[in-house]
């Protein structure tokens, strides 16, 4: 089966500026804003992206060092990153908001939550790679190898597109260790409502590593997404849209049933 | 009056255990579990012997404090080292539960342990919904309609369907089936619908650890409504659930209370009890609209020397009606264990004489 081409099909284009930096960013939906930064592969619009939108004010950052928001400046550290990308939000005059961060875009949400617990108002982390087991390479090869990876069922998904060289290199450089003390620390104290989701077929960052993040955040709650790999919203867009709006309208109280069970009158 | 011990599982909690429900269960030590639960059957013993005339058993889950969440596995185990005293499934929580396999469930302990399986069934506190994804809003409905369910698979001779609201049955003929008439069987709560349930079906019912005026409100309207339905209940149709502080004195009693935890063991966090409570809303004593208790301690109804409790008792019979007292000795998931035994002790060598006749 094929990916639905026409996801992301309501999203318009809009650019911001931050430290020199023009930034590309995709928009849809009304609501309560959601940013979300993309995962390594880069800014993906997802049928994930179409329902969240449904209820928040969705925007898709292309962060600064990929895509056609490429042309500027390389950083060095991932707390650089999260710095440029919470200005790139202030910009578009906006103070506070929900983030939810994918993989390697998971890091940065946390870092930028961290930086900024003030204008965070809950964080959704998407397979994040802020913990990772030692030597786990992140996904590269062939498209399909990649597919491999990513996917719990490959043969239902298109191939994701390859980021070029120069951004798997900032990548390589950004994510850094596989436990990192200095993130860690300051985790500690991160009072942000937390949602970790991992899909239980997750081929790059083992599931187990949620409970590091339950360990680490003092309001964080851990979801396993069944049948998943490692890019969720691809895989279960609905399962994944509905416990990320559950979650960003309820926190904690998200884990409070609503299911209406009555089959007739 | 009779007496009813309420065992818990009583795991040994080191003091260090995150103080937060859920408790993770990798704090869960297995050598700890082990000697709890298989501990229950030397305590049962333990207070057979004493002229207890039940224990009764309850279903929680997420946490040491009761380490009961099958209350069934409990009971068979009891019913198989346990000769003469009775048990009691104050369980299950009915709306989290498939009716059916409780029915099946109950039957089969009727089969193993004849004539000494009670059973009771309750809508459960707010918090044990989010252990199996229950909808608060749907409690109430949900426990209405499946202590229904229950006692049409016990009682219906042929094979039947169920066209529920929120359950929904083609066919439903279980085996073995209980007892007939049923074994003695309650509602346990203080709402105006279970009471009503309780007197339509000729069934018992259960209160636990409120005061006794506002208990006492629950029984009257219970009997009420038995009336209503054309019978009177006794004295063993009224269970009442409570903690006792129980001293060789008073002041020892008193000196114990003063000393007790006033903290829940493993409380909810205070944003999600919130929540759970404003979901939580048609919890009532006899009609008269209540808050949901999330998590907080439970009072102790009972405390002083044996004869100022033996006087407390005789007063629960005549404000609650109560002919059946369900304890608990000390607080469950704290305090020692040589502290509940030796409370019991006294409780079987200095009360229990004197309050049979009560």
């Amino acid at each position: 089966m094929a990916q639905d081409q026409t996801a992301g099909a309501a999203f318009r284009e809009g650019f911001v500026n931050a430290s020199g930096c023009r930034i590309r960013y995709m928009e849809a939906g009304t609501g309560p804003t959601l940013i979300h930064l993309h995962g390594a592969g880069g800014l993906w619009l997802t049928p994930a992206h179409d329902l969240l939108s449904r209820h928040h004010r969705v925007i898709a950052f292309e962060m600064a060092g990929f895509g056609s928001s490429a042309e500027t400046i390389r950083f060095e550290t991932m707390p650089d990153l999260a710095t440029v990308m919470a200005e790139a939000v202030a910009n578009l005059g906006i103070d506070r908001f929900n983030l939810l961060g994918s993989s390697f875009g998971g890091k940065v949400a946390l870092w930028l939550a961290v930086q900024h617990p003030e204008r965070v108002l809950a964080l959704v982390l998407e397979a994040p790679s802020a913990i990772r087991p030692v030597g786990s390479p992140p996904p590269s090869g062939s498209p399909e190898d990649m597919a491999r990876r990513l996917f719990a069922h490959p043969e239902r998904h298109d191939p994701p597109p390859v980021p070029e060289p120069d951004v798997l290199a900032m990548v390589g450089r950004l994510r850094g260790p596989e436990r990192d003390t200095a993130l860690e620390v300051r985790m500690r104290d991160l009072e942000t409502p937390t949602l970790v989701l991992f899909g239980t077929l997750d081929h790059v960052i083992p599931p187990e590593m949620g409970r590091f993040y339950k360990e680490l955040l003092p309001n964080c709650h851990l979801v396993f997404v069944y049948d998943a790999g490692h890019v969720i919203s691809t895989e279960r867009p609905e399962a994944f849209a509905e416990v990320t709006a559950d979650f960003l309208e309820r926190h904690e109280a998200f884990v409070i049933s609503r299911t209406e069970t009555v089959i007739n009158p | 009056m009779k007496v009813s011990y309420f065992e818990t599982g009583r795991y040994n909690a080191p003091p260090d255990l995150p103080r937060e429900w859920p408790v993770p269960s990798s704090a869960y030590d297995p050598e700890t579990g082990t000697a709890a639960l298989r501990g229950m059957a030397e305590r049962v013993r333990f207070v057979e012997k004493l002229g207890f005339d039940w224990v009764s058993l309850s279903e929680h889950h997420y946490s040491p404090r009761i380490l009961t969440p099958s209350p069934v596995v409990s009971a068979a185990w009891l019913a198989a080292r346990v000769d003469t005293i009775k048990i009691a499934l104050l369980a299950p929580i009915v709306p989290i539960s498939n009716s059916i396999r409780v029915a099946e469930e109950m039957a089969m302990l009727d089969a193993l342990a004849p004539g000494r399986i009670i059973f009771g069934m309750l809508r459960g506190t707010t918090n044990e919904y989010l252990s199996y994804d229950l909808n608060p809003k749907e409690a109430r409905p949900r426990t209405d309609e499946g202590m229904e369910l229950i006692l049409k698979a016990w009682t219906e001779p042929q094979p039947f369907g169920w066209q529920g609201r929120h359950f929904q049955y083609r066919t439903v003929s279980i085996w073995p089936r209980p007892r007939q008439p049923l074994p003695p069987t309650y509602v346990l709560g203080t709402s105006a619908e279970g009471g009503a349930f309780a007197a339509r079906h000729h069934l018992g019912l259960g209160l636990s650890y409120g005061p006794f005026d506002a208990m006492g409100r629950a029984s009257a309207y219970y009997r009420q409504q038995c009336a209503r339905y054309g019978w009177a209940p006794g004295p063993d149709d009224i269970i009442y659930r409570a903690n006792m502080i129980l001293g060789e004195t008073d002041a020892a009693a008193e000196d114990a209370l003063n000393r007790r935890d006033k903290q829940a063991p493993f409380p909810v966090r205070p944003g999600l009890r919130d929540a759970l409570v404003e979901a939580d809303t048609s919890r009532n004593i006899a009609g008269q609209r209540q808050r949901a208790n999330v998590g907080g301690v439970l009072p102790i109804s009972f405390c002083g020397g044996p004869d100022r409790v033996i006087e407390q008792i005789r007063r629960a019979r005549e404000e609650m009606g109560v002919g059946v007292l369900d304890l608990s000795l000390s607080d469950p998931g704290t305090g020692s264990l040589d502290t509940t035994m030796s409370g019991l002790e006294l409780f079987g060598r200095k009360v229990l004489p004197h309050i049979r006749d009560i």
